[in-house]
């Protein structure tokens, strides 16, 4: 009788492969090839895009460029974040509920949007800018469009209402009475965050952090919209590959070093905390 | 010391606190905190919906010529009029349509595909479990642009092999989206199902019920919210996307976000913001319904914790 349970994904699980092997399968292929110019490839299997790829510094910098970037939000965001979402799981439900609606509604609108929304706000003729040239903050050269500071606070603005949104359910789970615990025995608030509420949540602060590095290191319509084209990170350089100069064998290359990048990042990361957590609970 | 306070009355009313005291009182660590607290909440609240409130803003500016241009990008706005409202250009009634329609497309394949695999992966007991689950949320590890790529030379590769045309297609699209929105309904629906005790299905069987009604009457009324919330979350990742729907639009099935792109890179449309505001209430009042027919907590509690 368990055994039907099994059978029941048999389709779903057919379909997903297809959908995950079959285009994965054909641009690793492709990365494989040279380029032979208006988007044909050549037809000697060989590793010249891979050896191009990771030595020409256009690339490899903005793979550098990519990583920082990344990790710089990631953390920028969790410490933006981390105080909102325990604010929020803290308050009562009634209120929780109504601010974290806000912050779904707010995901339906799409990045390009905000992008846009991010432009006006900081344009030279906007009200922010002007009010904070007139009060001296700024000098005359003041530019957020077109600069690494833009493209910062434009992925940091996207991956806020996420990160919150998830943090909320993860902290929701550390019990009051454990904070209440700490406090009674004479704990300072700083030691109940770092001692309690920090190390119960790193878990999915972890996972969380992780899916946002994914998304972050893919995210492209920031980096070239804020980045105003002079921002080179990899998906803007896989973007101008594939659909400008239609190099598909390039692209392709491309995307299976960002691809491999992160899952490494990723194997790397996890197989770390795993470490970490065996050689606390050794020590304790 | 304290017989001296009470010999020397210093106010009429001894047990009124002196001012030193109230500011004590006003200011102790724990008020404080909570106001720093809120205040941090709200700034962000606000940082989240600044871009929001000034597309917003821009859509009822009724622009000022500035050297034989209409310059109207600017917050807070110049004036109030709904002109561009009614001068929306079709093509961005076409590609809301076409968001609309490929969301909705995406998150009914979605759930086709992703209740049933939550349903094995979790209620299942086959060898391989852990690796099968690794595969179906495969797709979240990778980044969009990869799948894009990924995609768009795949519809290429079986434009010549087969001679089917997908490539800059709505079926393409809609493929594309339903590859990144299936692992959020496996997460919603596999978290609903291992909250609940399968022994209620068992004592459901043991009482008499048919295979069908146990799953009808047990398991469909359980797992709902994670369908409520795994569908929205599908729905909601295909509609917002940009990057995927970049790669494998084309003339006639451009999605309303890639139009907003485009006109940003190039020549800018002015009836855009428009058009965004009219969105932004659209899916307000849909989550309004949403909230009214199952709840939001439940949305949240089911789709929150893993997707």
């Amino acid at each position: 009788m368990r055994a039907n349970w099994g059978l029941i994904l048999v389709p779903s699980f057919l379909i997903g492969m297809i959908m995950l092997i079959f285009p994965q399968a054909v641009f690793l292929r492709a990365s494989f090839f040279e380029d032979i110019g208006l988007g044909l490839l050549g037809n000697t299997f060989n590793i010249a895009n891979y050896v191009i790829a990771f030595t020409d510094p256009y690339y490899t910098d903005a793979l550098k460029l990519n990583f920082f970037l990344s990790t710089t939000v990631v953390f920028l965001t969790i410490a933006v974040s981390f105080p909102v979402a325990y604010t929020i799981a803290r308050m009562t439900p009634k209120w929780a509920m109504l601010i974290l609606a806000a912050i779904v509604v707010s995901a339906f609108v799409s990045v390009a949007i905000k992008v846009l929304g991010i432009i006006i706000l900081f344009g030279g003729d906007g009200a922010l800018v002007v009010t904070l040239k007139r009060l001296g903050i700024i000098g005359d050269g003041f530019a957020v469009i077109g600069t690494l500071p833009g493209v910062i606070i434009g992925l940091t603005h996207l991956g806020i209402s996420f990160m919150v949104l998830m943090l909320f359910s993860v902290i929701q789970t550390v019990p009051r009475s454990l904070e209440e615990a700490a406090e009674i025995h004479g704990a300072a608030r700083w030691r109940v965050y770092w001692r309690v509420i920090i190390p119960l949540s790193l878990p999915g602060l972890i996972s969380t952090s992780l899916l946002l590095f994914n998304i972050i290191m893919g995210a492209f319509v920031s980096a070239l919209v804020l980045g105003g084209g002079k921002i080179l990170t990899f998906p803007v350089l896989i973007q101008q590959s594939l659909l400008i100069h239609l190099e598909y064998g390039m692209s392709a290359t491309l995307s299976s070093m960002l691809l491999i990048f992160v899952l490494s990042i990723n194997v790397v990361s996890v197989f770390l905390v795993t470490r970490i957590r065996a050689a606390r609970l050794a020590v304790t | 010391m304290t017989e001296q306070q009470s010999a020397i009355p210093t106010s009429p009313r001894p047990r009124t606190l002196n001012g030193y005291d109230r500011l004590m009182r006003r200011f102790d660590a724990r008020r404080i905190r909570r106001v720093c607290a809120l205040t941090w909440l709200w700034i962000v609240v606000a940082a989240i919906y600044a871009p929001i409130l000034v597309v917003i803003g821009a859509s009822v500016d009724p622009g000022e010529d500035v050297a034989g241009m209409r310059a109207f990008l600017v917050f807070p706005p110049r004036g109030f009029s709904l002109e561009w409202y009614f001068n929306i250009h079709p093509r961005l009634w076409h590609g809301l349509w076409v968001s609309i329609s490929m969301a909705t497309v995406s998150c009914a394949f979605g759930l086709l595909l992703g209740v049933p695999a939550a349903l094995g992966l979790i209620r299942g007991n086959f060898p391989g479990k852990i690796v099968l689950g690794t595969l179906f949320r495969a797709p979240l590890q990778m980044p969009f642009i990869v799948i894009g790529v990924a995609f768009l030379q795949g519809y290429y590769a079986i434009g010549n092999m087969f001679g089917i045309q997908i490539v800059a297609t709505f079926t393409g699209l809609v493929i594309g989206h339903v590859f990144v929105a299936t692992p959020y309904v496996v997460a919603a629906v596999g978290v609903q199902l291992q909250r609940f005790n399968p022994a209620m299905e068992e004592a459901a069987l043991i009482h008499g019920a048919s295979r069908w009604s146990t799953f009808r009457r047990i398991t469909v009324p359980i797992i709902m919210p994670g369908i409520y919330a795994g569908g929205l979350y599908a729905f909601l990742v295909s509609f917002a996307d940009v990057t995927i729907s970049l790669f494998l639009s084309g003339p006639n099935a451009t999605p309303f976000p890639v139009m907003v792109l485009f006109s940003i890179e190039e020549d800018f449309e002015p009836t855009i913001p428009a058009m965004a505001t009219i969105v932004f209430f659209g899916s307000l009042v849909l989550l309004l319904i949403v909230q009214r027919l199952v709840g939001l907590n439940v949305l949240l509690r089911g789709g929150g914790s893993n997707a």
